[in-house]
């Protein structure tokens, strides 16, 4: 018996130790949340989404700051993009969030500002960041005249062609109106080419479209649309404008401007077509123009806006889509808020608009954009007519789900373009 | 039959679960005690951690059902609300009804291929052994891996329509993902070839107890092979139809990976599961609330058509 006993306790003890062991590693692995040490020494963590290997331009931009602040260390806590915004609201609802994370402005993805500020994960910063609002964007930072996010850089959203391909296309050069495209659409499909690559299985680059679409069937006569929509003045069913957008969708498919197999396509497709010249343009955000180079070396890429029914009616969409915000549980808010304040200065804002391929936060007034990538697009800039993506100002996102969903269906024809925007009201009330 | 193949060590225990034997308590044995009270609390750490993680944590996931939480921040708790709005949403019982065709279909097929291939590899062929892992392969391989595989071979620019092209039948090509009418056939013959190979070990296991004897037998009363099949083998292996059925069904049921690898649930919908649906309203879109409530609506799908199932195949009418 005392034998046995024995036995038992050495089966228990066996079965303790990797137990105990287990939760303490577990226990240690959680973010660190050092203080800052002895010596000036600062430490924080920062949490970013990325999606390809190229490297971050948060993680340049945070390596510069540690490069000249020797005593600074910075964590790097890169996530996948596809569930960076899972992974951002679990770990701040458990506590473990980063010192700084990535957020995007406004209420329409889950890792957009209003409602982290709402659920109380988000600290609210200073002066400096307040001066980095987009005009017009203040509503999208945060509540009670206080800012939650501090936005890097402009990224404009339109069409990223690949201007080589579109001059091997021939015919009289980039489309100057939607029915230009079309026959364009139907000249290039001719000769089993595209003009627009898409990623008709990913619902991002499909809702992209819809919205690109609207920018000027709506947004460019209403730029106050999404604020009428959510005082219940309007709806997407009873929008001529929206309807138009959806029915432009079917207008494109049924002129060809989609490569083969597009419904079923994932990302992968955009990135062949284009750095091949098998298509000429596709719906991913502008700083995606420094990446398609890198692929493809030897053509020329350029941010454009979608053309729209009358040339006369351009708009295009250019705002801050992403933000640095601080954890409001974060036990090293000041060397964060030091990050974010030397991020916040005319050097380094231009900096990461470099970095990423994008237009700076401040000065866009005097940004010269003759030469760059943006070229196409800056008359458009300077002459006002632009705004923010609309999905940034829908109150969830279900409604950019309805719409990415939708359009596939329009794509296959499963849905109507009636269907789909009643779709986008009921997820608009929940 | 069941009493004579009781092994001598289970029945000298029996009295000890039901009536006293006679004379016990006159000569009562040291060991019986430990026995009866079986150092049962041996166990308690780990009842105690089945009922926290896995029966505490349901419960309270199951409680944010009559929520409306979003994942983050509070919540108000809002009845059958998340529960009517599943009802009354075509999307779900789109994905209901995908639900249950694919798991019901899956079983179908994944059970009748499994049957055939363990009837043809269960004595004789020499290449049997080599057979039976190539088989199996596909149940030890990780289903989103493969789930990728085979969304390379279904793409549009993959082997399938390029072999279809090059046989001049181009016309056929498409894309087999995207198709409103393909995409759930296509998902189809995934989830099948995932679960034959799972079956067949199951029928492999039933065959190897059907006597070689009684089936001697029934070839010289002169019973001919389908005869023999259906008469002596499939009543001799129907434990091992109700193990592979019910573990198919619930397998079917809450398929997800797969799903999510091929077609994210698309076309518009047109491939969606409770499973998918559980996941893209808790996570992608931030409803936790009807995420659960989902949940909780498989749970009990599940649980009704294993019940059904098991009744069904059960071999004795009084189990």
């Amino acid at each position: 018996m005392t034998q046995h006993r024995r036995y038992s306790g050495i089966k228990v003890g066996a079965l303790a130790v990797p137990t105990i062991a287990a939760l303490v590693l577990t226990g240690c692995s959680a973010p660190a949340s050092s203080s800052s040490p002895a010596g000036g020494a600062q430490e924080f963590s920062l949490s970013f989404a990325t999606s390809n290997t190229i490297e971050s331009p948060f993680q340049v931009l945070a390596e510069k700051y540690m490069a000249s602040n020797p005593n600074v260390k910075i964590t790097f806590n890169p996530q996948p993009n596809d569930s960076y915004d899972q992974t951002l609201r679990t770990q701040l609802q458990a506590g473990n969030a980063s010192d700084v994370v990535v957020t995007s402005p406004g209420s329409g993805t889950g890792r957009s500002i209003l409602p982290l500020v709402q659920a109380g994960f988000l600290e609210a910063l200073d002066e400096s960041a307040k001066e980095l609002v987009p005009e017009g964007s203040e509503a999208l930072f945060g509540t009670d005249g206080k800012v939650y996010g501090q936005a890097p850089e402009i990224t404009v959203v339109g069409l990223v062609a690949n201007e080589t391909a579109a001059t091997a296309a021939g015919g009289s050069g980039f489309p100057s109106d939607f029915a230009a495209l079309e026959d364009q659409c139907k000249s290039l499909a001719s000769s089993g080419k595209s003009f627009i690559a898409l990623a008709g299985s990913a619902a991002p680059n499909t809702g992209l479209m819809a919205m690109s679409l609207a920018a000027s069937r709506v947004y460019a006569g209403d730029p106050k649309w999404n604020e009428k929509r959510a005082a219940k003045e309007t709806t997407f069913a009873g929008s001529d404008g929206w309807k138009a957008s959806l029915e432009a969708v079917t207008a494109l498919n049924d002129a060809g401007c989609f490569q083969k197999g597009a419904a079923g396509a994932g990302f992968d497709a955009i990135t062949k077509g284009l750095a091949s010249g098998n298509s000429v343009a596709g719906f991913i955000p502008g700083p995606s123009w420094k990446q398609l180079k890198t692929a493809a070396a030897g053509s020329e890429f350029n941010v454009r806006a979608l053309p729209a029914e009358a040339s006369s009616e351009g708009f295009v969409y250019a705002s801050a889509n992403y933000a640095f915000s601080i954890n409001a549980a974060s036990k090293n808010k000041d060397a964060a808020k030091a990050f974010l304040d030397w991020a916040a200065e005319p050097e380094q804002t231009k900096a990461f608009a470099e970095i990423d391929g994008a237009l700076p936060v401040t000065g866009l007034d005097s940004y010269d954009f003759n030469g760059g990538a943006y070229k196409n697009v800056g008359d458009l800039i300077k002459d006002g007519k632009y705004g923010p993506l609309p999905n940034s100002q829908w109150p969830n996102s279900a409604v950019y789900d309805a719409l990415a969903t939708g359009v596939q269906g329009l794509i296959t024809g499963q849905k109507t373009a009636d269907q789909v925007l009643q779709a986008m009201d009921t997820a608009w009330g929940q | 039959m069941t009493a004579t193949m009781q092994p001598k060590s289970e029945a000298a225990k029996a009295p000890l679960r039901g009536r006293r034997a006679p004379g016990e308590g006159e000569t009562p044995r040291p060991r019986s005690t430990g026995l009866q009270l079986g150092h049962w609390w041996w166990a308690l750490p780990g009842i105690v951690l089945v009922i926290a993680i896995h029966y505490v944590a349901t419960g309270i996931g199951g409680f944010f059902a009559f929520t409306n939480w979003t994942g983050i921040g509070s919540f108000k708790i809002v009845g059958w609300q998340n529960f009517e709005a599943i009802f009354k949403d075509p999307t779900k019982l789109g994905a209901l009804t995908n639900t249950l065709f694919l798991a019901f279909g899956s079983v179908l097929l994944g059970n009748v291929g499994g049957l055939i291939i363990a009837l043809g590899l269960n004595r004789m062929l020499k290449t049997r052994y080599i057979l039976r892992t190539l088989f199996f392969m596909p149940v030890v391989l990780s289903p989103l891996a493969t789930a990728y595989v085979w969304k390379y071979i279904f793409d549009f620019d993959g082997p399938i329509n390029v072999f279809l092209t090059s046989i001049g039948a181009g016309d056929l090509a498409k894309p087999w993902l995207a198709d409103p009418q393909w995409a759930v056939w296509t998902v189809l013959v995934v989830l099948v070839w995932g679960s034959t190979g799972f079956a067949m070990v199951i029928f492999m296991a039933g065959l190897a107890g059907v006597p070689v004897e009684v089936e001697e037998a029934a070839a010289i009363d002169g019973a001919n092979l389908w005869q023999r099949f259906l008469n002596v083998t499939l009543p001799a292996i129907r434990p091992a139809i109700a193990i592979a059925t019910t573990l198919g069904i619930v397998q079917g049921l809450r398929v997800f990976d797969p799903i999510m690898a091929l077609t994210n649930g698309g076309p518009a919908g047109a491939t969606e599961t409770l499973a998918t649906q559980v996941y893209k309203q808790a996570f992608a879109l931030g409803n936790f609330g009807g995420g659960a409530a989902l949940a909780l609506v498989l749970a009990a799908i599940i649980l009704f058509f294993a019940v059904i199932q098991q009744r069904l195949t059960r071999s004795n009418p009084e189990d």
